[in-house]
C-alpha cells in the first residue's frame, strides 16, 4: 500500500530533539548522557526510517526508544547521588535556554531521585502529557503496572519535596511567590 | 484509588509546578549539527564497507577464475599428454605386431620348406 507520508529525517530531528532530549535528561539525570542518547536516538532511527508509517508512529516510536535507551544508559552506569545544591550550582554554568526556575531545577532533582519505573512513568505523563494506556503502550509495561507507579510515584515526589522544600508545599506557596 | 492523571479537581500547586518544570527543554544547539555529522560520517564508512565488500568479491571471482583457468588448463594438459603417451603405446605396438607378424611369416616360410 502507497503511503502518502514520507519521513523527512532532518525535519523529524528539528521537531523532535527537544523532546527526545528532555525525556533523556530527566530519565538520566545527566545532560552528556541525554545528548548521548539523544543522537544514539537519532541515529537509530535514521537506520530504521523506511518503516516509519506517519508523525504519529515516528513521535511514539522516538518516545518508545528514548525510554528503552536512557533505561539501559541507567543500568549500564551506575548513576551518582543526586545532590540537590550541587544540582542548583550546575544551573548557573547551564545554557541561557536550559536554565530553569530555582523550584523547577528542585523538583527535577528531586524527580532523578525516585526509582526508574516511577520516574518513567512520571515524565511521560507531566512532559509528555501521555494518558496511563499511552505511557503502557510506549513503556510496553501493564497498564496496572503504570498505574501503581504514578501513584506512587507522584507520592513519594510529594512527600520529598515536603521534606526538601518545605517553603513551597507550605499553604501552597511557591518560592518564587513567597 | 487515587488517579492523579484524572485530575478530577484542579491541580494542586505542586502539580502545576510539577508539570511546569516538566516542559520540555530546548536541546543542545549542537545536537544538530553532531546527528547529522554522525550520519553523514556512518554513511560514509557504510559506502567505505561496500566498496570493501565489493573489492573482496571482485578479487575472489578474480581468484576464482584464475584458479579454475589453472585447473582447465592443467586438465587440458594431462589430457593432451595422455593422448600422446596413448599414441606412443599404440605405435609400439603396432611396430610389435609388424615384428611379431613378419616373425610368424618367416617361421611358416621355415616350417614349409623343412616340410619339403
Amino acid at each position: 500500500m502507497a503511503r502518502d507520508w514520507q519521513p523527512d529525517f532532518e525535519r523529524l530531528l528539528e521537531e523532535h530533539q527537544s523532546m527526545v532530549f528532555s525525556l533523556a535528561k530527566r530519565m538520566t539525570g545527566d545532560r552528556g548522557l541525554a545528548e548521548e542518547i539523544a543522537q544514539d536516538v537519532f541515529l537509530e532511527l535514521d537506520r530504521h526510517l523506511s518503516r516509519i508509517e506517519s508523525p504519529e508512529h515516528a513521535l511514539f516510536w522516538l518516545r518508545r526508544v528514548t525510554m528503552s535507551r536512557s533505561a539501559d544508559a541507567l543500568r549500564r552506569r551506575k548513576v551518582r547521588g543526586v545532590d540537590l545544591w550541587v544540582e542548583i550550582e550546575e544551573q548557573h554554568g547551564a545554557p541561557a535556554e536550559d536554565r530553569m526556575s530555582p523550584l523547577g531545577a528542585r523538583v527535577e532533582a528531586l524527580l532523578a531521585t525516585l526509582p526508574e519505573p516511577q520516574r518513567a512513568a512520571l515524565v511521560l505523563r507531566y512532559q509528555e502529557d501521555l494518558t496511563p494506556e499511552e505511557i503502557a503502550k510506549t513503556l510496553e509495561s501493564p497498564l496496572a503496572t503504570v498505574k501503581s507507579n504514578l501513584q506512587r510515584g507522584l507520592k513519594l515526589l510529594r512527600a520529598k519535596a515536603e521534606s526538601h522544600l518545605k517553603e513551597f508545599v507550605r499553604n501552597g506557596r511557591t518560592v518564587e511567590n513567597a | 484509588m487515587d488517579e492523579p492523571w484524572k485530575t478530577p479537581e484542579p491541580m494542586d500547586e505542586f502539580e502545576r509546578e510539577l508539570r511546569q518544570s516538566m516542559l520540555r527543554r530546548p536541546a543542545p544547539p549542537s545536537l544538530t549539527r553532531r546527528v547529522l555529522d554522525a550520519r553523514s560520517r556512518r554513511r560514509t564508512e557504510r559506502l567505505h564497507l561496500r566498496m570493501v565488500w565489493l573489492q573482496r568479491l571482485a578479487a575472489s571471482v578474480v581468484l576464482a577464475g584464475a584458479l579454475g583457468g589453472g585447473l582447465a588448463w592443467r586438465h587440458f594438459d594431462e589430457q593432451k599428454k595422455g593422448e600422446a603417451a596413448r599414441e606412443q603405446v599404440m605405435t609400439a605396438l603396432r611396430i610389435t605386431t609388424r615384428t611379431l607378424n613378419d616373425l610368424n611369416a618367416r617361421l611358416a616360410e621355415r616350417n614349409k620348406a623343412d616340410g619339403e
